[in-house]
């Protein structure tokens, strides 16, 4: 990919959204959503140093790919006690194509009181999406890449239960 | 997202090593006939058959019949669930909500 094609994909971002109503108070949620043990519970990957205070470092371990160890290096942006929850999400390796390809994202976690609950809104954003439908369609390197990566993840997927949830 | 089930499938479809190496040849060559692929791969056409029946239905391969022969060639979309890491998400975060909830219920009853 060219300096300029490189640019023109960092310009153009894209999202995920998750919006849904949970029967519980946003004390309980924040509490799942802000103690080490519980968050590990729920997202199913090993955490090591989580506090809710900005500034604070952290990392989930996950899969492995190629020359990425597969540690997810997060920092706590903002904390509002019940309220928002927001940290960066990095890792991946340059020398990797689809999984564990650079990753430089923010995960940003809402929540609103609502009659019936709380309405907790997850939002991951900075994703910088193949821009060039070229891209799949060249049989050259990057396939090669790709079928490189898939063998790494297969073979994780393939040997350990505990693999499967992601 | 439009198919978020499908990088199960893709996973799945190449955990199996060998069906992992035919899609692989697939791959490295522009187009490939099912004797070309059998040919040295120490497994029968019958076989390969197989794979590249599983391939086609996890959409990474697709065929184009020539007279007698059919000719198979990697399908650029069949991988685009893998290529970014934002699929990877959108499946990730929707299953981590249903285990908030289920944690939830379990901590808050």
């Amino acid at each position: 990919m060219t300096d300029a094609a490189l640019k023109a994909n960092k310009a153009e971002t894209h999202e995920i959204a998750i919006d849904e109503i949970f029967p519980h108070a946003p004390g309980p949620i924040w509490k799942a959503l802000t103690t080490g043990a519980l968050i590990e519970r729920w997202i199913t990957m090993p955490l090591t140093g989580f506090e809710a205070v900005a500034g604070n470092d952290f990392t989930f371990q996950t899969k492995p790919a190629g020359n990425w160890d597969g540690v997810i290096h997060c920092r706590v942006l903002e904390a509002v006690p019940n309220e928002k929850l927001v940290y960066s999400w990095k890792g991946g390796d340059a020398s990797n194509v689809g999984y564990g390809a650079p990753l430089d994202t923010i995960v940003t976690w809402t929540l609103t009181p609502s009659k019936s609950g709380t309405r907790l809104r997850l939002v991951h954003s900075g994703f910088v999406l193949p821009r060039n439908e070229g891209a799949y369609r060249n049989m050259g390197e990057g396939w090669k890449q790709i079928v490189k990566s898939i063998d790494t993840v297969a073979a994780g997927l393939n040997g350990s239960e505990a693999g499967a949830g992601e | 997202m439009t198919q978020p089930v499908t990088i199960d499938a893709v996973m799945r479809t190449l955990a199996d090593p060998t069906r992992r190496a035919v899609f692989e040849r697939v791959v490295n060559s522009r187009e490939i006939s099912v004797a070309d692929l059998t040919r040295g791969s120490g497994v029968t056409q019958g076989a390969i058959s197989q794979h590249l029946k599983s391939l086609k239905h996890a959409g990474l391969v697709a065929e184009r019949p020539e007279g007698r022969n059919v000719f198979y060639r990697a399908e650029p979309k069949g991988l685009a669930p893998l290529v970014d890491w934002m699929s990877h998400y959108g499946v990730f975060w929707s299953d981590r909500f249903d285990n908030l909830r289920a944690l939830l219920k379990e901590i808050d009853p």
